[in-house]
Protein backbone atom coordinates (compact mmCIF):
# COMPACT_ATOMS: atom_id res chain seq x y z
CA UNK A 1 0.00 0.00 0.00
CA UNK A 2 1.64 2.99 -0.43
CA UNK A 3 0.81 6.03 1.64
CA UNK A 4 1.17 9.73 0.29
CA UNK A 5 3.06 11.95 2.13
CA UNK A 6 0.98 14.80 3.76
CA UNK A 7 1.83 18.13 2.10
CA UNK A 8 3.08 21.19 3.38
CA UNK A 9 0.40 23.68 4.93
CA UNK A 10 1.14 27.53 5.24
CA UNK A 11 -1.59 29.81 6.82
CA UNK A 12 -0.95 33.92 6.29
CA UNK A 13 -2.83 36.46 7.98
CA UNK A 14 -2.93 39.83 6.92
CA UNK A 15 -2.86 43.29 8.18
CA UNK A 16 -1.95 47.05 6.91
CA UNK A 17 1.38 46.82 8.78
CA UNK A 18 2.43 43.21 9.34
CA UNK A 19 1.48 39.62 7.91
CA UNK A 20 1.83 36.33 10.04
CA UNK A 21 2.76 33.26 8.01
CA UNK A 22 2.78 29.42 9.45
CA UNK A 23 4.37 27.12 8.04
CA UNK A 24 3.53 23.23 9.46
CA UNK A 25 2.22 19.77 8.80
CA UNK A 26 -1.39 17.70 9.23
CA UNK A 27 -0.97 15.57 12.28
CA UNK A 28 -2.19 12.74 10.12
CA UNK A 29 -1.76 10.35 13.27
CA UNK A 30 -3.94 12.59 14.91
CA UNK A 31 -6.64 12.06 12.03
CA UNK A 32 -6.57 15.79 10.62
CA UNK A 33 -7.28 16.52 7.69
CA UNK A 34 -4.83 17.55 4.68
CA UNK A 35 -5.69 21.30 5.02
CA UNK A 36 -4.63 21.62 8.84
CA UNK A 37 -1.76 22.40 10.82
CA UNK A 38 -1.17 20.38 13.49
CA UNK A 39 2.68 20.47 13.13
CA UNK A 40 4.75 23.54 13.43
CA UNK A 41 7.92 23.57 11.06
CA UNK A 42 8.50 27.94 10.74
CA UNK A 43 6.45 31.17 11.46
CA UNK A 44 7.22 34.31 10.18
CA UNK A 45 6.23 37.43 10.96
CA UNK A 46 7.01 40.44 8.32
CA UNK A 47 6.67 44.29 9.32
CA UNK A 48 6.64 47.09 7.23
CA UNK A 49 9.94 48.30 6.64
CA UNK A 50 11.11 46.60 9.63
CA UNK A 51 13.43 43.10 9.93
CA UNK A 52 11.15 39.98 9.70
CA UNK A 53 10.94 37.70 12.46
CA UNK A 54 10.68 33.92 12.81
CA UNK A 55 11.40 31.36 15.41
CA UNK A 56 9.68 27.88 16.40
CA UNK A 57 6.71 27.12 18.29
CA UNK A 58 7.56 28.23 21.48
CA UNK A 59 8.78 31.56 20.32
CA UNK A 60 4.90 32.16 18.94
CA UNK A 61 3.76 30.86 22.32
CA UNK A 62 6.02 33.40 23.90
CA UNK A 63 4.71 36.02 21.50
CA UNK A 64 1.31 35.41 22.50
CA UNK A 65 1.84 35.50 26.33
CA UNK A 66 3.50 38.40 25.68
CA UNK A 67 1.54 40.58 23.32
CA UNK A 68 -2.11 39.56 24.06
CA UNK A 69 -2.50 39.91 28.07
CA UNK A 70 -0.41 43.29 27.49
CA UNK A 71 -3.09 44.49 25.28
CA UNK A 72 -5.77 43.30 27.56
CA UNK A 73 -4.71 45.19 30.15
CA UNK A 74 -4.20 48.47 28.02
CA UNK A 75 -8.16 47.91 27.30
CA UNK A 76 -8.16 48.68 30.71
CA UNK A 77 -5.74 51.54 30.75
CA UNK A 78 -3.19 49.60 32.05
CA UNK A 79 0.51 49.96 31.01
CA UNK A 80 2.35 47.65 33.23
CA UNK A 81 5.35 45.25 30.69
CA UNK A 82 4.74 41.56 30.39
CA UNK A 83 7.94 38.80 29.61
CA UNK A 84 10.68 37.95 31.74
CA UNK A 85 13.91 39.72 31.10
CA UNK A 86 14.94 36.23 30.06
CA UNK A 87 11.91 35.04 28.00
CA UNK A 88 12.29 35.04 24.35
CA UNK A 89 9.88 37.99 23.67
CA UNK A 90 8.92 41.12 25.75
CA UNK A 91 6.91 43.75 25.68
CA UNK A 92 6.66 47.33 27.71
CA UNK A 93 5.68 51.00 27.38
CA UNK A 94 8.22 52.76 25.63
CA UNK A 95 8.95 56.02 26.56
CA UNK A 96 6.82 58.62 28.98
CA UNK A 97 4.37 59.45 26.60
CA UNK A 98 1.08 57.05 25.37
CA UNK A 99 0.67 55.12 22.85
CA UNK A 100 4.25 53.52 21.74
CA UNK A 101 5.45 49.95 23.18
CA UNK A 102 8.72 48.62 22.82
CA UNK A 103 8.41 44.68 21.98
CA UNK A 104 12.17 42.77 22.74
CA UNK A 105 12.95 39.59 21.31
CA UNK A 106 15.95 37.67 22.04
CA UNK A 107 17.74 35.01 20.19
CA UNK A 108 18.25 31.42 22.03
CA UNK A 109 21.43 31.78 20.01
CA UNK A 110 24.45 32.74 22.23
CA UNK A 111 26.21 36.53 21.43
CA UNK A 112 23.09 37.73 19.21
CA UNK A 113 21.83 40.93 20.80
CA UNK A 114 18.28 41.41 21.29
CA UNK A 115 15.81 42.52 18.83
CA UNK A 116 13.62 45.81 19.82
CA UNK A 117 10.87 46.78 17.67
CA UNK A 118 9.24 50.20 19.03
CA UNK A 119 5.32 50.20 17.44
CA UNK A 120 2.43 52.55 17.98
CA UNK A 121 -0.75 51.73 19.23
CA UNK A 122 -2.10 50.82 15.41
CA UNK A 123 1.28 48.96 15.00
CA UNK A 124 0.13 47.08 18.25
CA UNK A 125 -2.98 46.65 17.14
CA UNK A 126 -2.20 45.15 13.99
CA UNK A 127 -0.27 42.22 15.82
CA UNK A 128 -2.83 41.42 17.75
CA UNK A 129 -5.44 41.34 15.05
CA UNK A 130 -3.28 38.52 13.26
CA UNK A 131 -2.39 36.73 16.62
CA UNK A 132 -5.97 36.54 17.41
CA UNK A 133 -6.93 35.66 13.72
CA UNK A 134 -4.55 32.87 14.08
CA UNK A 135 -5.74 31.24 17.86
CA UNK A 136 -8.72 31.31 16.37
CA UNK A 137 -8.43 29.75 13.06
CA UNK A 138 -10.02 26.10 12.91
CA UNK A 139 -7.16 24.81 10.58
CA UNK A 140 -4.45 25.87 12.78
CA UNK A 141 -4.75 22.55 15.13
CA UNK A 142 -1.83 23.03 17.47
CA UNK A 143 -2.42 23.54 21.17
CA UNK A 144 -1.64 27.18 22.21
CA UNK A 145 -1.88 27.68 26.22
CA UNK A 146 -3.01 31.19 26.89
CA UNK A 147 -4.70 31.58 29.85
CA UNK A 148 -8.27 33.45 29.26
CA UNK A 149 -8.38 36.77 30.14
CA UNK A 150 -9.42 38.19 33.58
CA UNK A 151 -10.94 41.30 35.38
CA UNK A 152 -8.45 43.40 36.75
CA UNK A 153 -8.85 44.08 40.99
CA UNK A 154 -8.57 47.09 42.42
CA UNK A 155 -5.17 47.02 43.34
CA UNK A 156 -4.19 46.39 39.44
CA UNK A 157 -6.40 49.28 38.46
CA UNK A 158 -4.58 51.89 40.80
CA UNK A 159 -1.37 51.82 38.40
CA UNK A 160 -3.10 53.62 35.86
CA UNK A 161 -3.54 56.60 38.30
CA UNK A 162 -0.03 58.24 38.36
CA UNK A 163 1.38 57.65 41.82
CA UNK A 164 1.46 62.32 42.31
CA UNK A 165 -2.49 61.89 42.02
CA UNK A 166 -2.63 58.70 44.29
CA UNK A 167 -0.80 60.50 46.87
CA UNK A 168 -2.07 63.74 46.97
CA UNK A 169 -5.26 62.88 48.70
CA UNK A 170 -3.63 61.39 51.46
CA UNK A 171 -0.97 63.52 51.71
CA UNK A 172 -3.67 66.61 51.48
CA UNK A 173 -5.26 65.74 54.29
CA UNK A 174 -2.58 64.79 56.28
CA UNK A 175 -1.00 68.29 55.57
CA UNK A 176 -4.85 69.95 56.36
CA UNK A 177 -4.61 67.93 59.81
CA UNK A 178 -1.43 69.08 60.74
CA UNK A 179 -2.02 72.78 60.03
CA UNK A 180 -4.91 72.31 61.98
CA UNK A 181 -3.05 70.82 65.40
CA UNK A 182 -0.61 73.57 64.68
CA UNK A 183 -2.95 76.75 64.74
CA UNK A 184 -4.89 75.03 67.60
CA UNK A 185 -1.52 74.84 69.62
CA UNK A 186 -0.92 78.49 68.72
CA UNK A 187 -4.08 79.24 70.37
CA UNK A 188 -4.16 80.91 74.19
CA UNK A 189 -5.65 78.47 76.60
CA UNK A 190 -8.46 79.72 78.77
CA UNK A 191 -7.44 81.47 81.92
CA UNK A 192 -7.85 78.65 84.94
CA UNK A 193 -10.71 79.75 87.48
CA UNK A 194 -9.13 81.52 90.45
CA UNK A 195 -8.95 79.31 93.49
CA UNK A 196 -11.34 82.25 96.23
CA UNK A 197 -13.64 81.60 93.12
CA UNK A 198 -15.57 84.79 91.14
CA UNK A 199 -19.01 85.81 90.96
CA UNK A 200 -20.07 83.06 88.61
CA UNK A 201 -18.61 80.85 90.64
CA UNK A 202 -20.27 81.82 93.77
CA UNK A 203 -23.15 81.01 92.05
CA UNK A 204 -22.24 77.94 90.87
CA UNK A 205 -21.31 77.25 94.42
CA UNK A 206 -24.24 78.47 96.11
CA UNK A 207 -26.05 75.55 98.54
CA UNK A 208 -29.03 74.15 96.92
CA UNK A 209 -31.68 74.05 99.15
CA UNK A 210 -33.29 71.11 100.51
CA UNK A 211 -35.83 69.23 98.04
CA UNK A 212 -39.03 69.34 99.66
CA UNK A 213 -40.22 66.06 101.72
CA UNK A 214 -42.14 63.94 99.36
CA UNK A 215 -46.25 63.78 100.22
CA UNK A 216 -47.79 61.11 102.08
CA UNK A 217 -50.83 59.83 100.11
CA UNK A 218 -54.10 60.49 102.58
CA UNK A 219 -54.79 57.54 104.06
CA UNK A 220 -58.32 55.89 103.72
CA UNK B 1 8.00 39.83 36.89
CA UNK B 2 4.86 37.34 37.06
CA UNK B 3 1.82 36.94 35.13
CA UNK B 4 -0.76 36.24 37.72
CA UNK B 5 -3.71 34.18 36.02
CA UNK B 6 -6.02 33.94 38.92
CA UNK B 7 -9.12 32.98 38.75
CA UNK B 8 -11.06 32.26 35.44
CA UNK B 9 -14.68 34.64 35.76
CA UNK B 10 -17.67 33.35 36.09
CA UNK B 11 -19.73 34.24 33.15
CA UNK B 12 -22.54 34.78 34.67
CA UNK B 13 -21.94 37.82 36.75
CA UNK B 14 -23.74 41.03 35.72
CA UNK B 15 -21.73 44.24 33.98
CA UNK B 16 -20.54 46.74 37.22
CA UNK B 17 -21.88 50.39 36.68
CA UNK B 18 -18.57 51.39 35.72
CA UNK B 19 -18.31 48.75 33.12
CA UNK B 20 -21.98 49.62 31.77
CA UNK B 21 -20.97 53.51 31.57
CA UNK B 22 -17.78 52.22 29.89
CA UNK B 23 -19.50 49.77 27.34
CA UNK B 24 -22.35 52.30 26.39
CA UNK B 25 -19.51 55.34 25.95
CA UNK B 26 -17.95 52.89 23.81
CA UNK B 27 -20.80 52.15 21.35
CA UNK B 28 -21.65 56.14 21.65
CA UNK B 29 -18.28 56.48 20.00
CA UNK B 30 -18.61 53.58 17.20
CA UNK B 31 -21.65 56.09 16.29
CA UNK B 32 -19.62 59.16 16.07
CA UNK B 33 -17.52 57.69 13.40
CA UNK B 34 -20.22 55.73 11.83
CA UNK B 35 -22.98 58.41 11.13
CA UNK B 36 -25.18 55.09 10.68
CA UNK B 37 -23.66 53.01 13.75
CA UNK B 38 -27.40 53.25 15.48
CA UNK B 39 -29.12 51.28 12.58
CA UNK B 40 -25.84 49.35 12.23
CA UNK B 41 -26.21 48.19 15.77
CA UNK B 42 -30.24 47.18 14.90
CA UNK B 43 -28.64 44.96 11.93
CA UNK B 44 -26.10 43.40 13.51
CA UNK B 45 -27.95 42.36 16.75
CA UNK B 46 -29.84 40.39 14.03
CA UNK B 47 -27.31 38.87 12.19
CA UNK B 48 -25.90 37.84 15.51
CA UNK B 49 -29.00 36.05 16.52
CA UNK B 50 -30.12 38.72 18.76
CA UNK B 51 -33.07 39.39 17.36
CA UNK B 52 -34.78 37.78 20.44
CA UNK B 53 -33.13 40.09 22.93
CA UNK B 54 -33.17 43.98 20.53
CA UNK B 55 -36.31 43.28 18.72
CA UNK B 56 -36.31 46.97 17.68
CA UNK B 57 -34.19 49.69 18.31
CA UNK B 58 -36.30 50.87 21.29
CA UNK B 59 -35.41 47.56 22.92
CA UNK B 60 -31.78 48.15 22.75
CA UNK B 61 -32.21 51.94 23.45
CA UNK B 62 -33.93 50.68 27.23
CA UNK B 63 -30.56 48.29 27.65
CA UNK B 64 -28.33 51.00 27.03
CA UNK B 65 -30.01 53.64 29.19
CA UNK B 66 -28.94 51.46 32.20
CA UNK B 67 -26.04 53.41 31.77
CA UNK B 68 -26.27 55.98 35.11
CA UNK B 69 -24.44 58.98 32.67
CA UNK B 70 -27.32 59.16 30.67
CA UNK B 71 -29.88 62.09 30.91
CA UNK B 72 -33.05 59.66 31.27
CA UNK B 73 -30.90 56.62 33.18
CA UNK B 74 -33.06 53.11 33.86
CA UNK B 75 -32.80 51.18 37.26
CA UNK B 76 -32.13 47.92 37.63
CA UNK B 77 -29.30 45.55 36.35
CA UNK B 78 -28.71 44.16 32.78
CA UNK B 79 -28.61 40.59 32.81
CA UNK B 80 -25.46 38.63 31.97
CA UNK B 81 -27.00 37.24 28.40
CA UNK B 82 -27.73 41.15 27.78
CA UNK B 83 -24.88 43.10 28.10
CA UNK B 84 -22.90 39.50 26.59
CA UNK B 85 -25.06 40.61 23.40
CA UNK B 86 -24.05 44.20 23.72
CA UNK B 87 -20.20 43.23 24.04
CA UNK B 88 -20.75 41.20 21.13
CA UNK B 89 -22.24 44.20 18.95
CA UNK B 90 -19.60 46.54 19.77
CA UNK B 91 -17.00 44.35 19.25
CA UNK B 92 -18.31 43.28 15.89
CA UNK B 93 -18.93 47.16 14.75
CA UNK B 94 -15.12 47.90 15.97
CA UNK B 95 -14.26 45.24 13.57
CA UNK B 96 -15.87 46.85 10.65
CA UNK B 97 -14.49 50.39 11.73
CA UNK B 98 -11.56 48.84 12.44
CA UNK B 99 -9.53 51.43 9.92
CA UNK B 100 -11.10 54.57 11.16
CA UNK B 101 -9.73 53.48 14.61
CA UNK B 102 -6.25 52.71 13.03
CA UNK B 103 -5.84 56.17 11.40
CA UNK B 104 -6.95 57.67 14.60
CA UNK B 105 -4.29 56.07 16.73
CA UNK B 106 -1.44 55.33 13.81
CA UNK B 107 1.62 57.30 14.30
CA UNK B 108 2.74 57.23 10.43
CA UNK B 109 0.64 59.71 9.62
CA UNK B 110 1.21 63.16 9.16
CA UNK B 111 0.18 64.83 12.48
CA UNK B 112 -2.19 67.60 11.01
CA UNK B 113 -4.26 64.91 9.13
CA UNK B 114 -4.36 62.73 12.71
CA UNK B 115 -4.96 65.79 14.10
CA UNK B 116 -8.09 66.65 11.84
CA UNK B 117 -9.51 63.52 12.54
CA UNK B 118 -9.50 63.54 16.05
CA UNK B 119 -11.25 67.43 15.93
CA UNK B 120 -13.77 65.69 13.65
CA UNK B 121 -14.29 62.56 16.36
CA UNK B 122 -14.39 64.95 19.05
CA UNK B 123 -16.99 67.48 17.32
CA UNK B 124 -19.57 64.70 16.79
CA UNK B 125 -18.78 62.62 19.75
CA UNK B 126 -19.80 66.46 21.50
CA UNK B 127 -23.09 65.99 19.84
CA UNK B 128 -24.24 62.64 20.74
CA UNK B 129 -23.01 63.44 24.19
CA UNK B 130 -24.83 67.07 24.31
CA UNK B 131 -28.04 64.97 22.98
CA UNK B 132 -28.17 61.61 25.46
CA UNK B 133 -25.61 62.29 28.33
CA UNK B 134 -26.57 64.19 31.70
CA UNK B 135 -24.47 67.26 31.19
CA UNK B 136 -24.44 67.97 34.66
CA UNK B 137 -21.82 64.65 35.29
CA UNK B 138 -18.32 65.23 35.51
CA UNK B 139 -17.39 62.41 34.00
CA UNK B 140 -19.50 63.67 30.82
CA UNK B 141 -18.46 67.22 31.34
CA UNK B 142 -14.43 65.98 31.12
CA UNK B 143 -15.25 63.86 27.64
CA UNK B 144 -16.94 67.09 26.14
CA UNK B 145 -13.61 69.23 27.20
CA UNK B 146 -11.30 69.55 24.65
CA UNK B 147 -8.33 69.00 26.95
CA UNK B 148 -9.07 67.80 29.25
CA UNK B 149 -10.94 64.57 27.76
CA UNK B 150 -8.44 64.06 25.12
CA UNK B 151 -7.22 61.04 27.32
CA UNK B 152 -9.98 60.11 27.92
CA UNK B 153 -11.02 59.76 24.23
CA UNK B 154 -7.90 58.23 23.20
CA UNK B 155 -8.49 55.69 26.00
CA UNK B 156 -11.84 54.87 24.74
CA UNK B 157 -10.76 54.42 21.02
CA UNK B 158 -7.58 52.08 22.08
CA UNK B 159 -10.06 50.17 24.18
CA UNK B 160 -12.25 49.45 20.54
CA UNK B 161 -8.95 49.38 18.46
CA UNK B 162 -7.24 46.30 20.86
CA UNK B 163 -10.75 44.57 21.31
CA UNK B 164 -12.06 44.71 17.90
CA UNK B 165 -13.00 41.58 16.09
CA UNK B 166 -14.64 38.29 17.02
CA UNK B 167 -10.89 37.46 19.39
CA UNK B 168 -11.70 40.64 21.45
CA UNK B 169 -14.73 40.03 23.15
CA UNK B 170 -12.57 37.98 25.88
CA UNK B 171 -10.40 40.90 26.74
CA UNK B 172 -13.34 43.37 26.67
CA UNK B 173 -15.52 41.32 28.84
CA UNK B 174 -12.77 41.20 31.08
CA UNK B 175 -12.29 44.61 31.07
CA UNK B 176 -15.15 45.88 32.11
CA UNK B 177 -15.69 43.50 34.92
CA UNK B 178 -12.64 45.31 36.13
CA UNK B 179 -12.77 45.23 39.90
CA UNK B 180 -15.60 42.67 40.80
CA UNK B 181 -14.95 40.80 43.54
Amino acid sequence: MIQSAPMKQSLRYDQISCRLQLDGLPDVSAGQSSEAIGILTRWSLEWLGRPQLEGRREHLEALMAAVLPYARHLISGVERPFGDPEAPVSIEPAGEGRGRHRLQLRSSQPGVEPLQLELDDAELADLVRVLDQMRLDPRLQLPLPLPPPRPLRHRELSRRTPLARRLAAPLGGALALGLAAGVAALLPLPPLPAPDGGGRRENLTRPVPPPPPPASLPRR
Amino acid sequence: MTQDLGPTPPDERPLPRRGVERLDLMLLCLEALDFNGGEAMIWLSQQLGYGGLFPNRVELWKRRCHNPLRRVCRRGELAAAETDALIRILCVMADRLYPMLRSLLSGGEPAAVTEHRWELFHHRLGELLRERMNPRRSGIQTLLDAEEGAEERLQLIRSLAFAAGTGGFERMKASLMDAVG
